[in-house]
């Protein structure tokens, strides 16, 4: 009965334990269901899922820039920002006396910003640190990190943090700066290439939500590189016109200078140097070398009278409107006068009767005055419309002036501008658009478009640039004629432009610059325009010089200088002499 | 009658055997249930570690790419102009004059007519991950419940 009874008493205690057990558990997972259901839960819930996914932006690598033969003219580099996470810094000096040994910087700044971050949880304390000089740190930050771990301590350097980024490096430094521009630490191109293309350049940012949670790996996107260009520039031409410029500059003694080469029949510009020249990975110190951005690339930025050059192309329209033929003579007595007002020869003299090869030989104003005057200004202007003066040529680089050409109804032009604008005063041009303007001369009347863009290449595709002739402003007889016409001149003269070997087409040009409205005949600018074979143009060369003290005249200092650079392209074009090239076509 | 509720009492559980089942189903529930948390930490544990894993090769793709583009650079620095020509005239060279070079005609040469750039075969993209690499099994079974397809009207399990 005892036994009985004891049993009972188990049996109630054991079914007591059983039912307070469950409702126990019952409690605890009511009060869960409680608290993740309670509103502070939502709040929390919220929280989280703020930072369980972040938005991130994800930019493309900035596309580079080579050569024609691919040599890379413009890259990307890794650069680093050296900072300190604030919530892991253990020891404020160490890290202060590290940074500041290693990288130059002030310890006492250094020191302060730490101590004093006022409020920032990340403090960066130097950007744009290159690979080689934050090297050390890195090795002392790891270093430190090790011993530290040796004695299960945590390293006094803690919080050091190393950001990496990617920024612009130009390999060749000054070479083709002022083609090719620069990219500045605002994410923007300046100038040249990398302004007129910055939007292939940088490609198409992408933003996308990225979890932090592990657990949910999200694919980051695929975000293509900005478009790689190819230019229409030759590196081993480039240097050799810089290279040259500069010499000449010295030689003649000349504030500054332009060479732009050309290939005639495409359009594709293969160099073009100007001073002075800025080293594109020191781009900060572009005040200290120009004063106006259009100094930059004066080869397409800067306007001014382009003097006898012009005559060309009054002798091209004179000759296409069918005014004037090269048998045309003219008695040449030293003065004409348009629109009431005397026009005389740069020498002052008569120079008696000429023809059209002679007026050009001799750069007569008052022959090219009487052809303009010859063909009536509604034809001399329309031609020059035709050449694109006025407006820009539509080379793809930043910055191009339209330059000015007065016409007939415009309130600034007199009946005088029909003569001495055919002789290149009165008109203001850039070497970029004459150098178009005569390339239909060269290239059997039709103006090609210059151009800087070879190709591009994008998601590995690669497309190659083909642009339309701009225009073909006089025919192809006229273009041939003047060659002929221009050739000749320069052989009647023994012209310091000519290379032997090839023969060369092309005329000088030396403008009085207008000082105070008035111009001062011991300051010009000296200018060749040429191209060559003339059989076949493969090249075409526009040189400038500004006041060269040595001798005003472009026959003794711009010619000599065309003639040394379409020496230096034959070879490196690897043209070679007329008699080779024509025994070869015709063996 | 009595040989009936004889054979009653024959087949009768004996209390003792009822409440072993009883036990037996409850645990039976417990390990199942076990069995499938088991399941679950396996899977979350390993897409984390997945996960994990997956960052750190992102990051280490980025850090390939600006070695890449480092590498790239550095080599064109030293195949620079300014480079070459010091390298080229230290080891005697100088450019050539005009007089110095002969022209040979080669029979089928071709000249180059520019640099081509492209590569041989497109970007490979980001391979496409099948969303049972991505989901755990309650984001699984929440989209489950989510789906049209899914539910109470039953379907196709994914």
């Amino acid at each position: 009965m005892k036994e009985f009874s004891m049993r009972r008493e188990y049996a109630w205690r054991s079914i007591f334990i059983a039912a307070l057990l469950p409702v126990f558990a019952l409690t605890v997972v009511g009060q869960m269901v409680r608290i993740q259901n309670s509103p502070e839960a939502q709040s929390f819930r919220d929280q989280s899922d703020s930072f369980a996914i972040v938005e991130r932006t994800f930019y493309p690598e900035r596309g580079e820039i080579y050569d024609r033969d691919g040599h890379l003219l413009a890259g990307n580099e890794t650069a680093y920002t050296v900072g300190v996470n604030i919530s892991n810094m253990l020891d404020a000096t160490a890290l202060a006396r590290e940074v500041s040994a290693q990288l130059g910087l002030d310890y006492e700044e250094t020191y302060q910003k730490l101590l004093n971050p006022y409020g920032l949880v990340y403090v960066p304390l130097a950007n744009y640190v290159s690979s080689e000089a934050i090297a050390p740190l890195k090795a002392s930050y790891k270093k430190a990190a090790e011993d530290a771990a040796a004695e299960y301590q945590l390293s006094p350097l803690s919080g050091l943090e190393f950001q990496p980024t990617l920024q612009r490096h130009y390999p060749e430094n000054e070479l083709a700066s002022n083609i090719i521009g620069f990219f500045n630490r605002d994410a923007r191109g300046n100038f040249g290439v990398e302004e007129k293309y910055n939007n292939l350049l940088a490609g198409v940012p992408v933003k996308a939500w990225v979890p932090q949670d592990p657990n949910r790996a999200a694919e980051i996107p695929k975000v293509p590189n900005g478009a790689t260009l190819i230019l229409t520039i030759d590196r081993d031409l480039q240097a050799a016109a810089e290279h040259s410029l500069d010499q000449a500059l010295f030689d003649y003694g000349a504030r500054n200078g332009t060479i732009i080469i050309m290939h005639p029949r495409t359009g594709e510009i293969l160099a073009m140097a100007t001073t002075p020249r800025l080293n594109l990975n020191e781009f900060w110190n572009y005040g200290n070398f120009y004063n106006q951005s259009y100094e930059f690339n004066p080869a397409i930025s800067m306007q001014y009278e382009p003097g006898s050059v012009f005559k060309a192309l009054t002798m091209a329209a004179g000759l296409d409107t069918g005014a004037v033929t090269p048998d045309t003579t003219y008695n040449d007595v030293g003065y004409i006068v348009v629109g009431d007002v005397l026009i005389q020869n740069w020498d002052r003299r008569p120079w008696g009767l000429q023809n059209m090869i002679g007026c050009l030989q001799h750069s007569l104003n008052v022959c090219l005055a009487w052809v303009s005057t010859a063909m009536g200004q509604d034809n001399f202007y329309n031609y020059m419309q035709r050449f694109g003066f006025g407006r820009p040529t539509g080379i793809d680089l930043a910055g191009e002036t339209p330059g000015r050409l007065k016409t007939p109804g415009d309130i600034d032009w007199y009946p005088v501008d029909l003569g001495t604008n055919a002789f290149g005063q009165g008109v203001a041009v850039s070497p970029i658009q004459m150098l178009m303007a005569v390339s239909a001369v060269a290239n059997d009347g039709r103006m090609v478009t210059p151009h800087v863009l070879y190709g591009m290449v994008s998601d590995g595709r690669q497309v190659n640039i083909q642009l339309e002739p701009s225009g073909t402003p006089i025919s192809m007889e006229t273009a041939h004629t003047l060659s002929d016409m221009l050739s000749i001149s320069l052989e009647n003269e023994a012209s310091l432009a000519l290379v032997p070997g090839y023969r060369i087409a092309g005329k000088t040009g030396t403008a009085e610059i207008p000082v105070n409205g008035f111009y001062d005949n011991t300051q010009t600018n000296v200018s060749f325009i040429g191209w060559g074979p003339v059989d076949d143009p493969q090249f075409m060369i526009y040189v400038w010089l500004d006041r060269p003290s040595v001798s005003i005249w472009a026959n003794d200092t711009a010619a000599p200088l065309f003639a040394e650079i379409a020496q230096k392209t034959v070879i490196l074009l690897d043209i070679p002499p007329d008699s080779v090239r024509l025994q070869i076509a015709h063996p | 009658m009595i040989n009936v509720t004889h054979l009653t009492h024959a087949y009768r559980q004996a209390p003792w055997r009822v409440q072993r089942q009883w036990a037996g189903a409850f645990l039976l529930g417990v390990l199942a249930l076990a069995m499938i948390s088991a399941l679950y930490l396996d899977v979350t544990s390993q897409a984390a570690i997945i996960g994990r894993e997956i960052q750190t090769l992102q990051y280490d793709t980025a850090e390939i790419q600006h070695e890449n583009a480092d590498m790239q650079t550095r080599l064109a620095s030293l195949l620079s102009m300014k480079a070459m020509e010091a390298r080229a005239l230290a080891l005697g060279f100088r450019p050539a004059e005009a007089g110095e070079i002969h022209y040979l005609v080669a029979p089928g040469y071709v000249r180059s007519t520019g640099v081509s750039l492209a590569v041989s075969r497109p970007q490979a993209g980001a391979p496409s991950t099948p969303p049972e690499y991505t989901q755990s099994l309650l984001d699984w079974i929440s989209d489950y419940l989510q789906s049209p397809a899914g539910g109470i009207a039953g379907g196709v399990l994914p």
